[in-house]
Protein backbone atom coordinates (compact mmCIF):
# COMPACT_ATOMS: atom_id res chain seq x y z
CA UNK A 1 0.00 0.00 0.00
CA UNK A 2 2.80 2.36 0.87
CA UNK A 3 4.32 1.74 -2.53
CA UNK A 4 1.13 2.69 -4.17
CA UNK A 5 0.76 5.94 -2.32
CA UNK A 6 4.29 6.98 -3.31
CA UNK A 7 3.53 6.40 -6.93
CA UNK A 8 0.32 8.31 -6.62
CA UNK A 9 1.97 11.25 -4.95
CA UNK A 10 4.40 11.43 -7.78
CA UNK A 11 1.80 11.77 -10.45
CA UNK A 12 -0.02 14.15 -8.13
CA UNK A 13 -3.22 12.22 -8.31
CA UNK A 14 -4.30 11.24 -4.88
CA UNK A 15 -7.45 9.45 -5.89
CA UNK A 16 -6.03 5.99 -6.18
CA UNK A 17 -6.01 4.88 -2.60
CA UNK A 18 -7.43 5.31 0.81
CA UNK A 19 -5.04 7.96 2.16
CA UNK A 20 -6.67 10.64 4.24
CA UNK A 21 -6.38 14.23 3.10
CA UNK A 22 -3.73 15.24 5.64
CA UNK A 23 -1.52 12.29 4.86
CA UNK A 24 -1.37 13.08 1.18
CA UNK A 25 -0.59 16.71 1.99
CA UNK A 26 2.56 15.78 3.90
CA UNK A 27 3.40 13.43 1.10
CA UNK A 28 3.19 16.31 -1.35
CA UNK A 29 5.48 18.45 0.75
CA UNK A 30 7.91 15.61 1.06
CA UNK A 31 7.82 15.08 -2.64
CA UNK A 32 8.55 18.71 -3.38
CA UNK A 33 11.56 18.78 -1.07
CA UNK A 34 12.83 15.47 -2.43
CA UNK A 35 12.57 16.88 -5.96
CA UNK A 36 15.18 19.41 -4.96
CA UNK A 37 17.50 16.81 -3.53
CA UNK A 38 17.48 15.10 -6.91
CA UNK A 39 18.82 18.26 -8.50
CA UNK A 40 21.64 18.27 -5.94
CA UNK A 41 22.63 14.82 -7.21
CA UNK A 42 22.96 16.33 -10.67
CA UNK A 43 24.91 19.46 -9.73
CA UNK A 44 28.48 18.13 -10.26
CA UNK A 45 27.72 16.66 -13.68
CA UNK A 46 25.76 19.64 -14.92
CA UNK A 47 28.32 22.10 -13.64
CA UNK A 48 30.75 20.14 -15.79
CA UNK A 49 28.40 20.15 -18.77
CA UNK A 50 27.92 23.91 -18.56
CA UNK A 51 31.55 24.78 -18.03
CA UNK A 52 33.29 22.20 -20.21
CA UNK A 53 30.69 21.42 -22.88
CA UNK A 54 28.11 24.17 -23.40
CA UNK A 55 30.36 27.17 -22.82
CA UNK A 56 33.23 26.03 -25.08
CA UNK A 57 30.88 24.94 -27.86
CA UNK A 58 29.14 28.32 -27.82
CA UNK A 59 32.37 30.28 -27.42
CA UNK A 60 33.95 28.36 -30.27
CA UNK A 61 31.05 29.31 -32.53
CA UNK A 62 31.46 32.96 -31.55
CA UNK A 63 35.22 32.85 -32.10
CA UNK A 64 34.78 31.44 -35.58
CA UNK A 65 33.33 34.82 -36.66
CA UNK A 66 36.33 36.73 -35.29
CA UNK A 67 39.93 37.16 -36.22
CA UNK A 68 41.66 36.32 -32.99
CA UNK A 69 44.97 35.30 -31.52
CA UNK A 70 43.65 34.92 -28.02
CA UNK A 71 44.02 38.56 -26.97
CA UNK A 72 43.04 40.83 -29.88
CA UNK A 73 39.74 40.14 -31.59
CA UNK A 74 38.11 41.74 -34.62
CA UNK A 75 34.79 40.70 -36.12
CA UNK A 76 35.22 39.31 -39.61
CA UNK A 77 31.89 37.65 -40.31
CA UNK A 78 32.17 34.56 -42.43
CA UNK A 79 35.75 35.28 -43.54
CA UNK A 80 37.20 32.45 -41.45
CA UNK A 81 34.83 29.91 -42.94
CA UNK A 82 35.70 31.20 -46.42
CA UNK A 83 39.40 30.90 -45.64
CA UNK A 84 39.05 27.35 -44.36
CA UNK A 85 36.72 26.14 -47.10
CA UNK A 86 38.98 27.51 -49.83
CA UNK A 87 42.15 26.27 -48.17
CA UNK A 88 43.98 23.48 -49.96
CA UNK A 89 45.59 22.10 -46.81
CA UNK A 90 42.18 21.85 -45.12
CA UNK A 91 40.63 19.77 -47.91
CA UNK A 92 43.81 17.75 -48.02
CA UNK A 93 43.37 17.02 -44.32
CA UNK A 94 39.74 16.03 -44.91
CA UNK A 95 40.85 13.68 -47.69
CA UNK A 96 43.54 12.14 -45.50
CA UNK A 97 41.14 11.66 -42.60
CA UNK A 98 38.50 10.01 -44.78
CA UNK A 99 40.97 7.85 -46.66
CA UNK A 100 42.59 6.45 -43.53
CA UNK A 101 39.24 6.07 -41.77
CA UNK A 102 37.45 4.28 -44.59
CA UNK A 103 40.19 1.72 -45.10
CA UNK A 104 40.66 1.20 -41.38
CA UNK A 105 36.96 0.42 -41.02
CA UNK A 106 36.41 -1.74 -44.10
CA UNK A 107 39.43 -3.82 -43.19
CA UNK A 108 39.02 -4.09 -39.43
CA UNK A 109 35.30 -4.79 -39.02
CA UNK A 110 35.12 -7.86 -41.35
CA UNK A 111 38.52 -9.13 -40.22
CA UNK A 112 37.68 -8.66 -36.55
CA UNK A 113 34.32 -10.35 -37.02
CA UNK A 114 35.92 -13.35 -38.72
CA UNK A 115 38.41 -13.71 -35.91
CA UNK A 116 35.69 -13.28 -33.32
CA UNK A 117 33.69 -16.15 -34.84
CA UNK A 118 36.85 -18.27 -34.98
CA UNK A 119 37.58 -17.56 -31.32
CA UNK A 120 33.95 -18.27 -30.46
CA UNK A 121 34.08 -21.64 -32.19
CA UNK A 122 37.27 -23.11 -30.75
CA UNK A 123 36.80 -25.36 -27.78
CA UNK A 124 40.13 -24.65 -26.13
CA UNK A 125 41.95 -21.38 -25.51
CA UNK A 126 38.97 -19.07 -26.00
CA UNK A 127 39.99 -16.77 -23.20
CA UNK A 128 43.67 -16.93 -24.11
CA UNK A 129 42.98 -15.65 -27.63
CA UNK A 130 40.60 -13.00 -26.35
CA UNK A 131 43.25 -11.62 -24.02
CA UNK A 132 45.97 -11.89 -26.66
CA UNK A 133 44.02 -10.18 -29.42
CA UNK A 134 42.92 -7.34 -27.18
CA UNK A 135 46.46 -6.57 -26.04
CA UNK A 136 47.31 -4.01 -28.78
CA UNK A 137 44.22 -2.02 -27.86
CA UNK A 138 45.43 -1.71 -24.28
CA UNK A 139 48.69 -0.05 -25.26
CA UNK A 140 48.43 3.67 -25.82
CA UNK A 141 48.28 4.65 -29.47
CA UNK A 142 51.18 7.03 -28.86
CA UNK A 143 53.50 4.21 -27.80
CA UNK A 144 52.15 2.08 -30.63
CA UNK A 145 52.94 4.81 -33.17
CA UNK A 146 56.44 5.00 -31.74
CA UNK A 147 56.98 1.27 -32.26
CA UNK A 148 55.42 1.27 -35.71
CA UNK A 149 57.88 3.85 -36.97
CA UNK A 150 60.46 1.10 -36.59
CA UNK A 151 58.26 -1.83 -37.57
CA UNK A 152 57.53 0.02 -40.82
CA UNK A 153 61.04 1.39 -41.29
CA UNK A 154 61.72 1.20 -45.06
CA UNK A 155 65.18 -0.38 -44.80
CA UNK A 156 65.48 -1.85 -41.32
CA UNK A 157 61.86 -2.56 -40.41
CA UNK A 158 60.57 -6.02 -39.67
CA UNK A 159 57.65 -5.78 -42.11
CA UNK A 160 59.75 -4.82 -45.12
CA UNK A 161 62.17 -7.57 -44.21
CA UNK A 162 59.36 -10.10 -44.41
CA UNK A 163 57.93 -8.57 -47.58
CA UNK A 164 61.38 -8.52 -49.14
CA UNK A 165 62.16 -12.12 -48.29
CA UNK A 166 58.84 -13.12 -49.85
CA UNK A 167 59.88 -11.26 -53.00
CA UNK A 168 57.18 -8.62 -52.55
CA UNK A 169 57.70 -4.87 -53.10
CA UNK A 170 58.95 -2.99 -50.03
CA UNK A 171 57.17 0.36 -49.72
CA UNK A 172 58.69 3.40 -48.02
CA UNK A 173 55.72 3.59 -45.59
CA UNK A 174 56.06 6.71 -43.43
CA UNK A 175 58.96 8.09 -45.43
CA UNK A 176 57.02 8.25 -48.69
CA UNK A 177 53.92 10.47 -49.10
CA UNK A 178 52.46 7.89 -51.48
CA UNK A 179 52.38 5.13 -48.85
CA UNK A 180 52.40 6.95 -45.51
CA UNK A 181 48.60 6.79 -45.21
CA UNK A 182 48.82 3.01 -45.49
CA UNK A 183 51.31 3.00 -42.66
CA UNK A 184 48.73 4.77 -40.50
CA UNK A 185 46.01 2.37 -41.70
CA UNK A 186 48.11 -0.65 -40.70
CA UNK A 187 48.72 0.87 -37.29
CA UNK A 188 45.02 1.68 -36.92
CA UNK A 189 43.93 -1.84 -37.91
CA UNK A 190 46.45 -3.38 -35.52
CA UNK A 191 45.30 -1.17 -32.69
CA UNK A 192 41.53 -1.34 -33.26
CA UNK A 193 41.02 -5.00 -34.16
CA UNK A 194 41.04 -6.14 -30.53
CA UNK A 195 38.18 -3.80 -29.75
CA UNK A 196 36.16 -5.06 -32.73
CA UNK A 197 36.78 -8.65 -31.67
CA UNK A 198 35.69 -8.06 -28.07
CA UNK A 199 32.50 -6.30 -29.10
CA UNK A 200 31.71 -8.97 -31.71
CA UNK A 201 32.38 -11.78 -29.23
CA UNK A 202 30.11 -10.26 -26.60
CA UNK A 203 27.29 -10.04 -29.10
CA UNK A 204 27.98 -13.43 -30.68
CA UNK A 205 27.50 -15.02 -27.31
CA UNK A 206 24.18 -13.21 -26.97
CA UNK A 207 22.69 -14.96 -30.02
CA UNK A 208 20.40 -17.69 -28.71
CA UNK A 209 21.71 -21.18 -29.25
CA UNK A 210 18.21 -22.41 -30.05
CA UNK A 211 18.47 -20.84 -33.48
CA UNK A 212 21.62 -22.78 -34.23
CA UNK A 213 20.13 -25.99 -32.94
CA UNK A 214 17.06 -25.56 -35.10
CA UNK A 215 19.28 -24.89 -38.11
CA UNK A 216 21.35 -27.97 -37.34
CA UNK A 217 18.25 -30.13 -37.25
CA UNK A 218 17.30 -28.72 -40.65
CA UNK A 219 20.74 -29.80 -41.86
CA UNK A 220 22.37 -26.39 -42.27
CA UNK A 221 26.16 -26.50 -42.53
CA UNK A 222 28.47 -24.36 -40.40
CA UNK A 223 29.00 -21.88 -43.21
CA UNK A 224 25.26 -21.68 -43.87
CA UNK A 225 24.60 -21.04 -40.20
CA UNK A 226 27.20 -18.30 -40.29
CA UNK A 227 25.61 -16.56 -43.26
CA UNK A 228 21.96 -16.99 -42.34
CA UNK A 229 21.98 -16.80 -38.55
CA UNK A 230 25.17 -15.21 -37.29
CA UNK A 231 25.56 -12.33 -39.74
CA UNK A 232 21.90 -11.18 -39.72
CA UNK A 233 21.99 -11.23 -35.93
CA UNK A 234 25.11 -9.08 -35.86
CA UNK A 235 23.87 -6.13 -37.91
CA UNK A 236 23.28 -4.04 -34.80
CA UNK A 237 26.83 -4.75 -33.67
CA UNK A 238 28.26 -3.84 -37.07
CA UNK A 239 26.29 -0.61 -36.96
CA UNK A 240 27.67 0.21 -33.54
CA UNK A 241 31.22 -0.52 -34.69
CA UNK A 242 30.71 1.48 -37.87
CA UNK A 243 29.55 4.52 -35.93
CA UNK A 244 32.09 4.44 -33.12
CA UNK A 245 34.84 3.58 -35.59
CA UNK A 246 33.89 6.38 -37.91
CA UNK A 247 33.57 8.97 -35.16
CA UNK A 248 36.97 7.91 -33.83
CA UNK A 249 38.46 8.00 -37.33
CA UNK A 250 37.21 11.53 -37.97
CA UNK A 251 38.95 12.65 -34.77
CA UNK A 252 42.23 10.91 -35.53
CA UNK A 253 45.15 12.91 -34.18
CA UNK A 254 47.46 11.17 -31.70
CA UNK A 255 49.23 8.70 -33.95
CA UNK A 256 49.60 11.05 -36.92
CA UNK A 257 51.02 13.70 -34.61
CA UNK A 258 53.61 11.27 -33.25
CA UNK A 259 54.60 10.07 -36.70
CA UNK A 260 54.34 13.27 -38.73
CA UNK A 261 54.11 16.17 -36.31
CA UNK A 262 51.43 18.87 -36.49
CA UNK A 263 51.73 19.23 -40.27
CA UNK A 264 51.53 15.52 -41.00
CA UNK A 265 54.88 14.94 -42.71
CA UNK A 266 55.84 13.77 -45.21
CA UNK A 267 54.34 16.50 -47.38
CA UNK A 268 51.14 16.81 -45.30
CA UNK A 269 50.25 13.31 -46.48
CA UNK A 270 48.98 12.19 -43.08
CA UNK A 271 47.73 15.50 -41.68
CA UNK A 272 44.22 14.78 -40.41
CA UNK A 273 41.50 17.34 -39.65
CA UNK A 274 42.46 17.23 -35.99
CA UNK A 275 46.09 17.92 -36.86
CA UNK A 276 45.08 20.79 -39.16
CA UNK A 277 43.14 22.37 -36.29
CA UNK A 278 46.03 21.84 -33.90
CA UNK A 279 48.48 23.34 -36.37
CA UNK A 280 46.37 26.44 -37.01
CA UNK A 281 45.29 26.87 -33.41
CA UNK A 282 48.35 26.06 -31.39
CA UNK A 283 51.36 26.53 -33.61
CA UNK A 284 49.94 29.47 -35.60
CA UNK A 285 47.61 30.82 -32.88
CA UNK A 286 44.97 31.60 -35.48
CA UNK A 287 42.10 30.95 -33.09
CA UNK A 288 39.38 32.26 -35.39
CA UNK A 289 40.40 30.11 -38.33
CA UNK A 290 40.95 27.07 -36.14
CA UNK A 291 37.51 27.55 -34.57
CA UNK A 292 35.85 27.77 -37.96
CA UNK A 293 37.67 24.57 -38.95
CA UNK A 294 36.55 22.81 -35.77
CA UNK A 295 32.95 23.77 -36.50
CA UNK A 296 33.18 22.42 -40.02
CA UNK A 297 34.66 19.22 -38.59
CA UNK A 298 31.96 19.09 -35.91
CA UNK A 299 29.25 19.39 -38.57
CA UNK A 300 30.90 16.68 -40.68
CA UNK A 301 30.96 14.40 -37.62
CA UNK A 302 27.30 15.07 -36.86
CA UNK A 303 26.23 14.53 -40.47
CA UNK A 304 28.04 11.21 -40.66
CA UNK A 305 26.73 10.09 -37.31
CA UNK A 306 23.18 10.71 -38.50
CA UNK A 307 23.83 9.00 -41.83
CA UNK A 308 25.29 6.04 -39.99
CA UNK A 309 22.32 5.93 -37.65
CA UNK A 310 19.91 6.08 -40.59
CA UNK A 311 21.75 3.52 -42.72
CA UNK A 312 22.04 1.06 -39.89
CA UNK A 313 18.52 1.84 -38.56
CA UNK A 314 19.84 1.94 -35.05
CA UNK A 315 17.55 1.83 -32.13
CA UNK A 316 18.90 4.05 -29.41
CA UNK B 1 28.54 -45.44 -38.58
CA UNK B 2 31.42 -44.85 -40.87
CA UNK B 3 29.85 -41.57 -41.91
CA UNK B 4 29.63 -40.16 -38.39
CA UNK B 5 33.21 -41.24 -37.74
CA UNK B 6 34.50 -39.25 -40.67
CA UNK B 7 32.26 -36.34 -39.64
CA UNK B 8 33.89 -36.38 -36.22
CA UNK B 9 37.30 -36.51 -37.81
CA UNK B 10 36.46 -33.61 -40.08
CA UNK B 11 35.27 -31.58 -37.12
CA UNK B 12 38.47 -32.27 -35.27
CA UNK B 13 40.59 -31.26 -38.24
CA UNK B 14 38.70 -28.01 -38.78
CA UNK B 15 39.00 -27.13 -35.12
CA UNK B 16 42.75 -27.72 -35.27
CA UNK B 17 42.99 -25.56 -38.39
CA UNK B 18 40.99 -22.82 -36.67
CA UNK B 19 43.27 -23.00 -33.67
CA UNK B 20 46.36 -22.74 -35.86
CA UNK B 21 44.99 -19.76 -37.80
CA UNK B 22 44.25 -17.98 -34.53
CA UNK B 23 47.69 -18.79 -33.20
CA UNK B 24 49.50 -17.56 -36.32
CA UNK B 25 47.53 -14.33 -36.50
CA UNK B 26 48.08 -13.87 -32.78
CA UNK B 27 51.82 -14.10 -33.28
CA UNK B 28 51.57 -11.55 -36.12
CA UNK B 29 49.72 -9.16 -33.80
CA UNK B 30 52.31 -9.69 -31.06
CA UNK B 31 55.31 -9.37 -33.38
CA UNK B 32 55.75 -5.61 -32.84
CA UNK B 33 55.85 -6.15 -29.06
CA UNK B 34 58.27 -9.06 -29.26
CA UNK B 35 60.55 -7.16 -31.58
CA UNK B 36 60.30 -4.06 -29.38
CA UNK B 37 61.56 -5.90 -26.29
CA UNK B 38 64.34 -7.56 -28.26
CA UNK B 39 65.62 -4.37 -29.91
CA UNK B 40 65.53 -2.67 -26.52
CA UNK B 41 68.19 -5.13 -25.36
CA UNK B 42 70.36 -4.38 -28.38
CA UNK B 43 72.90 -1.68 -27.70
CA UNK B 44 74.00 -1.37 -31.32
CA UNK B 45 70.43 -0.68 -32.44
CA UNK B 46 70.93 2.98 -31.61
CA UNK B 47 73.32 3.32 -34.52
CA UNK B 48 71.57 1.00 -36.92
CA UNK B 49 68.73 -1.38 -36.32
CA UNK B 50 69.74 -5.05 -36.34
CA UNK B 51 69.20 -6.34 -39.85
CA UNK B 52 68.01 -8.88 -40.72
CA UNK B 53 65.76 -8.70 -37.63
CA UNK B 54 66.54 -11.32 -35.00
CA UNK B 55 64.79 -12.41 -31.87
CA UNK B 56 67.86 -12.51 -29.60
CA UNK B 57 70.26 -9.56 -29.98
CA UNK B 58 73.83 -10.33 -30.99
CA UNK B 59 75.22 -8.80 -27.83
CA UNK B 60 72.39 -8.50 -25.34
CA UNK B 61 72.88 -5.53 -23.05
CA UNK B 62 70.84 -3.66 -20.47
CA UNK B 63 72.38 -0.39 -21.66
CA UNK B 64 69.19 1.11 -23.15
CA UNK B 65 67.00 0.16 -20.23
CA UNK B 66 69.63 1.58 -17.89
CA UNK B 67 69.51 4.92 -19.68
CA UNK B 68 65.72 5.01 -19.59
CA UNK B 69 65.73 4.63 -15.81
CA UNK B 70 68.76 6.88 -15.19
CA UNK B 71 67.28 9.68 -17.22
CA UNK B 72 64.34 9.72 -14.82
CA UNK B 73 61.97 11.56 -17.08
CA UNK B 74 59.91 8.47 -17.78
CA UNK B 75 59.58 7.77 -14.07
CA UNK B 76 58.61 11.39 -13.50
CA UNK B 77 56.01 11.20 -16.25
CA UNK B 78 54.65 8.03 -14.68
CA UNK B 79 54.14 9.84 -11.40
CA UNK B 80 52.48 12.74 -13.23
CA UNK B 81 50.18 10.43 -15.18
CA UNK B 82 49.25 8.60 -12.00
CA UNK B 83 48.32 11.81 -10.17
CA UNK B 84 46.26 13.06 -13.10
CA UNK B 85 44.55 9.74 -13.76
CA UNK B 86 43.68 8.93 -10.16
CA UNK B 87 42.19 12.38 -9.58
CA UNK B 88 40.28 12.27 -12.88
CA UNK B 89 38.89 8.84 -12.14
CA UNK B 90 37.74 9.78 -8.64
CA UNK B 91 36.10 12.97 -9.88
CA UNK B 92 34.47 11.47 -12.96
CA UNK B 93 33.22 8.29 -11.32
CA UNK B 94 31.78 10.05 -8.24
CA UNK B 95 29.93 12.66 -10.28
CA UNK B 96 28.61 10.02 -12.68
CA UNK B 97 27.45 7.71 -9.89
CA UNK B 98 25.45 10.55 -8.36
CA UNK B 99 23.78 11.66 -11.55
CA UNK B 100 23.42 8.16 -12.98
CA UNK B 101 21.55 7.21 -9.82
CA UNK B 102 19.36 10.31 -10.00
CA UNK B 103 18.48 9.60 -13.63
CA UNK B 104 17.55 6.05 -12.74
CA UNK B 105 15.66 6.34 -9.46
CA UNK B 106 14.89 10.04 -9.22
CA UNK B 107 11.50 11.56 -9.89
CA UNK B 108 11.82 15.23 -10.77
CA UNK B 109 10.83 17.73 -13.41
CA UNK B 110 12.90 17.82 -16.58
CA UNK B 111 14.43 14.39 -16.03
CA UNK B 112 13.95 13.36 -19.65
CA UNK B 113 15.30 16.58 -21.14
CA UNK B 114 18.29 16.63 -18.82
CA UNK B 115 19.11 13.04 -19.71
CA UNK B 116 18.93 13.88 -23.40
CA UNK B 117 21.41 16.69 -22.71
CA UNK B 118 23.73 14.10 -21.15
CA UNK B 119 23.38 11.85 -24.19
CA UNK B 120 24.12 14.80 -26.48
CA UNK B 121 27.47 15.31 -24.76
CA UNK B 122 28.44 11.91 -26.17
CA UNK B 123 28.35 13.44 -29.64
CA UNK B 124 30.56 16.43 -28.81
CA UNK B 125 34.19 15.81 -29.68
CA UNK B 126 37.14 17.52 -28.01
CA UNK B 127 38.27 19.56 -31.01
CA UNK B 128 35.60 22.28 -31.05
CA UNK B 129 36.13 22.78 -27.32
CA UNK B 130 39.90 22.92 -27.47
CA UNK B 131 40.46 26.63 -27.99
CA UNK B 132 37.81 28.03 -25.61
CA UNK B 133 38.91 25.64 -22.87
CA UNK B 134 42.52 26.63 -23.46
CA UNK B 135 41.70 30.35 -23.16
CA UNK B 136 39.46 29.65 -20.15
CA UNK B 137 42.24 27.93 -18.21
CA UNK B 138 44.71 30.49 -19.47
CA UNK B 139 42.60 33.31 -18.00
CA UNK B 140 42.43 31.43 -14.70
CA UNK B 141 46.23 31.11 -14.83
CA UNK B 142 45.95 27.35 -14.66
CA UNK B 143 47.92 26.34 -17.75
CA UNK B 144 50.83 24.10 -16.81
CA UNK B 145 48.99 22.72 -13.81
CA UNK B 146 47.01 19.51 -13.48
CA UNK B 147 43.67 21.28 -13.07
CA UNK B 148 42.86 21.51 -16.79
CA UNK B 149 43.52 17.78 -17.14
CA UNK B 150 41.48 16.75 -14.11
CA UNK B 151 38.50 19.12 -13.89
CA UNK B 152 36.89 18.37 -17.29
CA UNK B 153 36.81 14.68 -16.36
CA UNK B 154 33.88 15.52 -14.08
CA UNK B 155 31.54 15.05 -17.02
CA UNK B 156 31.32 11.84 -18.96
CA UNK B 157 28.10 11.02 -20.74
CA UNK B 158 29.16 7.42 -21.20
CA UNK B 159 29.77 6.84 -17.49
CA UNK B 160 26.44 8.41 -16.54
CA UNK B 161 24.69 6.30 -19.15
CA UNK B 162 26.27 3.02 -17.97
CA UNK B 163 25.54 3.92 -14.36
CA UNK B 164 21.88 4.71 -15.05
CA UNK B 165 21.49 1.41 -16.90
CA UNK B 166 22.91 -0.42 -13.90
CA UNK B 167 20.65 1.22 -11.33
CA UNK B 168 17.66 0.63 -13.62
CA UNK B 169 18.15 -3.08 -13.01
CA UNK B 170 18.04 -2.70 -9.23
CA UNK B 171 14.52 -2.88 -7.77
CA UNK B 172 12.76 0.23 -6.49
CA UNK B 173 11.45 -1.68 -3.51
CA UNK B 174 14.81 -1.20 -1.78
CA UNK B 175 14.31 2.57 -1.66
CA UNK B 176 10.71 2.31 -0.59
CA UNK B 177 11.63 0.21 2.40
CA UNK B 178 14.28 2.70 3.45
CA UNK B 179 11.90 5.58 2.83
CA UNK B 180 9.37 4.13 5.25
CA UNK B 181 12.15 4.11 7.81
CA UNK B 182 12.42 7.84 7.17
CA UNK B 183 15.74 7.87 5.33
CA UNK B 184 16.47 10.87 3.09
CA UNK B 185 17.49 10.51 -0.54
CA UNK B 186 21.18 10.88 0.20
CA UNK B 187 21.09 8.32 2.96
CA UNK B 188 19.21 5.93 0.72
CA UNK B 189 21.82 6.39 -1.98
CA UNK B 190 24.85 5.98 0.25
CA UNK B 191 23.58 3.20 2.48
CA UNK B 192 21.32 1.19 0.17
CA UNK B 193 22.32 1.60 -3.46
CA UNK B 194 25.99 2.58 -3.45
CA UNK B 195 27.05 -0.62 -1.63
CA UNK B 196 25.36 -2.57 -4.44
CA UNK B 197 27.08 -0.59 -7.19
CA UNK B 198 30.45 -2.34 -6.92
CA UNK B 199 30.41 -4.05 -10.32
CA UNK B 200 29.42 -0.95 -12.27
CA UNK B 201 31.79 1.24 -10.26
CA UNK B 202 34.64 -1.11 -11.18
CA UNK B 203 33.68 -0.87 -14.85
CA UNK B 204 33.51 2.92 -14.62
CA UNK B 205 36.90 3.10 -12.92
CA UNK B 206 38.46 0.93 -15.63
CA UNK B 207 36.99 2.95 -18.49
CA UNK B 208 37.80 6.32 -16.90
CA UNK B 209 41.32 5.10 -16.18
CA UNK B 210 41.92 4.07 -19.79
CA UNK B 211 40.56 7.37 -21.16
CA UNK B 212 42.53 9.52 -18.79
CA UNK B 213 45.78 7.56 -19.02
CA UNK B 214 45.77 7.65 -22.83
CA UNK B 215 44.51 11.21 -23.19
CA UNK B 216 46.83 13.07 -25.50
CA UNK B 217 45.56 16.06 -27.47
CA UNK B 218 44.26 18.11 -24.56
CA UNK B 219 47.36 17.58 -22.34
CA UNK B 220 49.48 18.49 -25.36
CA UNK B 221 47.68 21.81 -25.57
CA UNK B 222 47.78 22.80 -21.91
CA UNK B 223 51.11 21.42 -20.71
CA UNK B 224 54.39 22.86 -21.95
CA UNK B 225 56.30 22.33 -18.75
CA UNK B 226 58.53 19.26 -19.20
CA UNK B 227 58.33 18.60 -15.47
CA UNK B 228 54.59 18.01 -15.73
CA UNK B 229 54.52 15.83 -18.85
CA UNK B 230 52.30 12.75 -18.72
CA UNK B 231 53.54 9.46 -20.19
CA UNK B 232 52.02 9.89 -23.69
CA UNK B 233 53.36 13.45 -23.87
CA UNK B 234 56.86 12.38 -22.94
CA UNK B 235 56.81 9.51 -25.43
CA UNK B 236 55.57 11.80 -28.21
CA UNK B 237 58.17 14.46 -27.52
CA UNK B 238 60.91 11.84 -27.47
CA UNK B 239 59.66 10.29 -30.68
CA UNK B 240 59.30 13.63 -32.49
CA UNK B 241 62.82 14.61 -31.48
CA UNK B 242 64.44 11.40 -32.61
CA UNK B 243 62.17 10.12 -35.38
CA UNK B 244 63.34 6.71 -36.45
CA UNK B 245 66.87 7.09 -35.08
CA UNK B 246 68.06 5.78 -31.70
CA UNK B 247 66.09 2.59 -32.22
CA UNK B 248 67.40 0.77 -29.18
CA UNK B 249 66.61 3.58 -26.81
CA UNK B 250 63.18 4.21 -28.33
CA UNK B 251 62.22 0.58 -28.02
CA UNK B 252 63.49 0.36 -24.45
CA UNK B 253 61.46 3.44 -23.61
CA UNK B 254 58.36 2.02 -25.31
CA UNK B 255 58.80 -1.27 -23.44
CA UNK B 256 59.10 0.36 -20.04
CA UNK B 257 56.13 2.61 -20.75
CA UNK B 258 53.87 -0.21 -21.95
CA UNK B 259 54.88 -3.01 -19.60
CA UNK B 260 53.17 -1.87 -16.39
CA UNK B 261 49.94 -1.34 -18.30
CA UNK B 262 50.19 -4.81 -19.84
CA UNK B 263 50.84 -6.38 -16.45
CA UNK B 264 47.88 -4.51 -14.99
CA UNK B 265 45.81 -5.66 -17.95
CA UNK B 266 46.80 -9.31 -17.51
CA UNK B 267 45.76 -9.18 -13.86
CA UNK B 268 42.47 -7.46 -14.53
CA UNK B 269 41.80 -8.82 -18.01
CA UNK B 270 38.45 -10.34 -17.17
CA UNK B 271 37.12 -7.09 -15.77
CA UNK B 272 38.70 -4.91 -18.44
CA UNK B 273 37.33 -6.97 -21.30
CA UNK B 274 33.92 -7.08 -19.63
CA UNK B 275 33.95 -3.31 -19.20
CA UNK B 276 34.85 -2.69 -22.83
CA UNK B 277 32.21 -5.15 -23.96
CA UNK B 278 29.65 -3.53 -21.70
CA UNK B 279 30.35 -0.05 -23.02
CA UNK B 280 29.92 -1.46 -26.50
CA UNK B 281 26.89 -3.62 -25.95
CA UNK B 282 25.06 -1.02 -23.93
CA UNK B 283 26.22 1.74 -26.19
CA UNK B 284 24.06 0.26 -28.87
Amino acid sequence: MANNSMEAANTATQSVNTNTHTESKTMKQKKRSSQWTWYIFLIPSFLGILLFMVYPIAESLRLSFFKSNGTIETFTGLANFRTVLTSGPFWNSVWNTFYIGIFQIIITIPLGFIFATLINSVSKGKNFFKVLYFLPNVTSIVAAAMIFQFVLHPEMGILNYILGSLGLPTPGWFSDPATSKWGVILLAVWHWIGFVIIICLANLQAISSEMYEAAKIDGASGIQQWFFITIPNMTGTFAFLLITGWIGALQRFNEVYVVGGPNGSPARSIQTMGAFIYERGFTGFEFGIASAATYIMFIIILIFTFINLKVSKMKI
Amino acid sequence: MNNTMSMKKMEKITSIIKFLILLIFGVVLMAPFIWMVSVGFDRTANISMPFPPRLIPEEPSKFNYGIVFENGRLIKSYINSTIVTVSSVILGVSASLLSGYAFSKGKFKGKKILFIVVLCTLMIPMEPRLIPLYTLFNKMNLLNTYYPLVLPSIISGMLIFLCKQFFDQLPDTLREAAQIDGAGEFRIFFTVYLPLAGPIAATMVILAFIWSWNDFMWPLVVLNDLELQTVPLYLASFSLENGSSLGGLTMALATVSILPIIILYLFLQRYIIQSIALSGVKGE
